[in-house]
């Protein structure tokens, strides 16, 4: 597993040029069925579905007995996937690309060890499932690992891919991050990356944190704005940092179609309940895609925002320059 | 010729040494037929008792009893941790100390069992109320018939008395008893009111109305052990006071009877601090490997106290090395603070 700098990342494309000509060096599988070439390109956005409900954790998490992590298709090309709360509290999401010629895993949960929660166990799966459908083999297709931004949460299990051939990893740095994508100018600088066929959009989304993308992909035409736009508390712990990203995304989705927004929690009931930091069971969360409505509401009401403090936009909190685990939650047992 | 010493000299070695009382009503302990392990305890009970065993409850100084290891604290992944969903440990022959697994319930709340001669006395019910989750009922069951058994007893009565009826992280498993989730427990009195003392047969203990973290909140002091339970109203953690007048009140309460009854240790109903000064796990946290000790030292009396006063109708959170104050602020107000009297020490997460 290597860093990708900026020069090895315009090699790429040479790379994936010579991956057909691997695979005609084996015959009895190429033979058997040639690798269906996918075409991004057409009948966009490509349809997909969230689920009703993802596992939300349960009232023992001892006895919770939902998978480690769900699996979501979003559609043939896509995966979505959550870490269960009896796992992590955090249970953050983290979203599979698959193009002709890679694939893209952004963010990677928040527990470390495979023995605790295997993550590439199930990646792995993914990969072959994805592979079998389309008549490839796995170890044709390079895997990159990038996550949104710097918080230990959203690349923990990064490690657990370190053994894997032809995989690349964003480093644990901002300057590796924005070199990972070959960046000059971030945040506003706005960089594609091929994953054969399927395009996607990268540009600095900072905010939360100060290292953070925002991922558009060009076929779902999905948004994903990490920790900085999310259904639940964003944090915000610069607040001109992530009023300016927020800027961006406003002039993004005034220029591009966006069938949804989507981040890397879910913090809020259907009925706008907040679940407080840190708690293993929703029962009643809210979905995870927002719409650009939502997104253009939120940026209206952060125009007026001058102070520090919490504003609810009725989807999302505004957590402006709060303590990293403030909740809205009063003692309920209060009494005169 | 040289004169000879014995080669191994018998020794039961503490870290800190057990307060034995000096008188042994129910059989000497340290007589040297009794194992180490019978230090814990003042009862030397016969091995095949003919006749029930009457146990005198009458000690110099508190019962003998001890915490002398680490409670289970949760595991990283909460799906597959592997410890009981009740820790049972013995503090002496006739007190039991269960601690809920904080993977079922992040409260992860500490119950006690206490037995006389004539009755058991469960304080408080966990915070599951799922028997096939917390199976507290069953446990409890199980230590009554055993101790039954070893001494040659028919049945006892169980008394349940919570230190606040209100508190959800206390209160949960009374269903199991009153028969709100299956059949109801014989012979089993639920005391939501209860009088100023309960005897046990022999053991008596003192209920003291102490409301301030809860409005019906109580405190019970055990004679024989000399325990203080406070449950919410004092206990290593963040203590959300909800009315502090009556949280002022209720400490100059217990401090005045510190004064003229011995505590040895003051028992909470949960654990939240970590061992480093000042420092606490956030709410929910069900992995919490560095946790205080349950027991405190009964100078925390003084301490709550002088501390309750000074934050009379201010919003404020009052950072001590054994317990956190928060007086009218949301319980997630403000996690930690570094001053010269809390240096920043960072949680050791290298260690296992």
């Amino acid at each position: 597993m290597t860093d990708l700098n900026r020069r090895t990342f315009l090699a790429l494309p040479i790379a994936s040029v010579l991956i057909p000509t691997a695979a005609a060096l084996f015959p009895e599988e190429s033979e058997a069925q040639p690798p269906r070439q996918i075409d991004f390109t057409q009948n966009l956005p490509a349809k997909g579905s969230f689920p009703d409900k993802w596992i939300h954790g349960s009232p023992s998490c001892l006895d919770n007995r939902d998978p480690a992590i769900q699996v979501h298709w979003y559609n043939e090309h896509t995966a979505i996937l959550r870490q269960n709360k009896a796992y992590s509290y955090e249970a953050p999401f983290m979203h599979l690309y698959f193009g002709n010629e890679r694939i893209l895993l952004i963010d990677q949960g928040y527990t470390k060890l495979a023995h605790d929660w295997p993550l590439r166990e199930v990646v792995e799966l993914c990969i072959k499932e994805w592979c079998l459908r389309n008549h490839r083999r796995p170890e044709d297709m390079a895997l990159l690992l990038s996550f949104t931004h710097l918080h230990d949460d959203h690349y923990a299990a990064i490690d657990q891919f370190a053994d894997r051939p032809n995989t690349r990893a964003m480093g644990l740095s901002h300057e590796q991050m924005i070199g990972f994508w070959g960046m000059t100018a971030y945040p506003t600088q706005r960089v594609s990356l091929d994953l054969g066929g399927r395009t996607l959009l990268i540009w600095g989304s900072p905010g939360h944190t100060v290292s953070e993308f925002a991922y558009y992909d060009t076929y779902t035409q999905i948004l994903f704005t990490g920790d900085m736009f999310y259904a639940g508390r964003c944090y915000i712990s610069f607040w001109d940092l992530w009023f300016a990203s927020m800027q961006r995304l406003i002039a993004f989705v005034d220029t591009h179609p966006v069938t949804h927004i989507v981040g890397c929690h879910i913090e809020i009931s259907r009925t706008g309940e907040d679940y407080p930091y840190g708690i293993t069971y929703q029962p009643d969360e809210a979905p995870l895609q927002l719409t650009v409505e939502d997104l253009r509401h939120a940026y209206a009401i952060a125009q007026k925002v001058t102070e520090p403090g919490i504003y609810f936009t009725g989807k999302v909190f505004l957590c402006n320059q709060t303590r990293g685990t403030t909740t809205v939650d009063q003692n309920p047992y209060a009494y005169d | 010729m040289t004169q000879q010493t014995p080669l191994v000299t018998p020794q039961h070695t503490t870290a800190s040494p057990v307060p034995v009382a000096k008188s042994y009503p129910n059989g000497n302990p340290d007589a040297p037929m009794n194992p180490p392990g019978a230090r814990n305890t003042d009862s030397c009970l016969p091995l095949h008792p003919t006749a029930p065993v009457e146990h005198i409850y009458t000690t110099e100084g508190p019962a003998p009893g001890d915490i002398a290891f680490r409670w289970i604290h949760g595991s990283q992944c909460a799906a597959t941790n592997k410890d009981p969903r009740i820790q049972i440990l013995t503090y002496n022959d006739d007190t039991f100390i269960l601690r809920e697994n904080p993977c079922i319930h992040w409260e992860a709340p500490f119950t006690y069992l206490l037995f006389g001669n004539h009755g058991a006395l469960l304080i408080n019910a966990g915070a599951t109320p799922e028997p096939e989750y917390y199976p507290l009922r069953a446990t409890v069951d199980k230590l009554i018939t055993r101790w039954c058994q070893s001494r040659n007893r028919p049945n006892l009565s169980l008394t349940i008395v919570l230190t606040s009826a209100e508190h959800r992280a206390q209160n949960q498993a009374l269903g199991q008893f009153n028969g709100l989730s299956g059949t109801a427990r014989p012979n089993t009195h639920i005391l939501l009111t209860p009088p100023s003392t309960i005897d046990l047969g022999g053991r008596v203990l003192d209920i003291l109305p102490t409301p301030g973290t809860h409005k019906d909140g109580l405190t019970l002091y055990d004679r024989y052990t000399q325990l203080l339970f406070t449950g919410d109203l004092l206990y290593p953690g963040r203590i959300q006071i909800a009315n502090d007048r009556d949280y002022l009140r209720s400490l100059t309460t217990l401090t005045q009877w510190s004064d003229h009854h011995p505590v040895k240790w003051v028992m909470g109903g949960h654990v939240r601090q970590m061992f480093i000064p000042g420092r606490c796990y956030p709410r929910f946290a069900n992995f919490r490997p560095f946790e205080h000790t349950l027991e405190l030292e009964p100078t925390v009396l003084e301490e709550a106290r002088s501390h309750a006063e000074k934050i009379i109708g201010q919003p404020q959170v009052v950072f001590r090395a054994d317990f956190i104050l928060l007086n009218r602020v949301g319980p997630d107000e403000q996690g930690y603070r570094t001053s010269a009297e809390f240096p920043p020490i960072d949680v050791p997460y290298w260690l296992p």
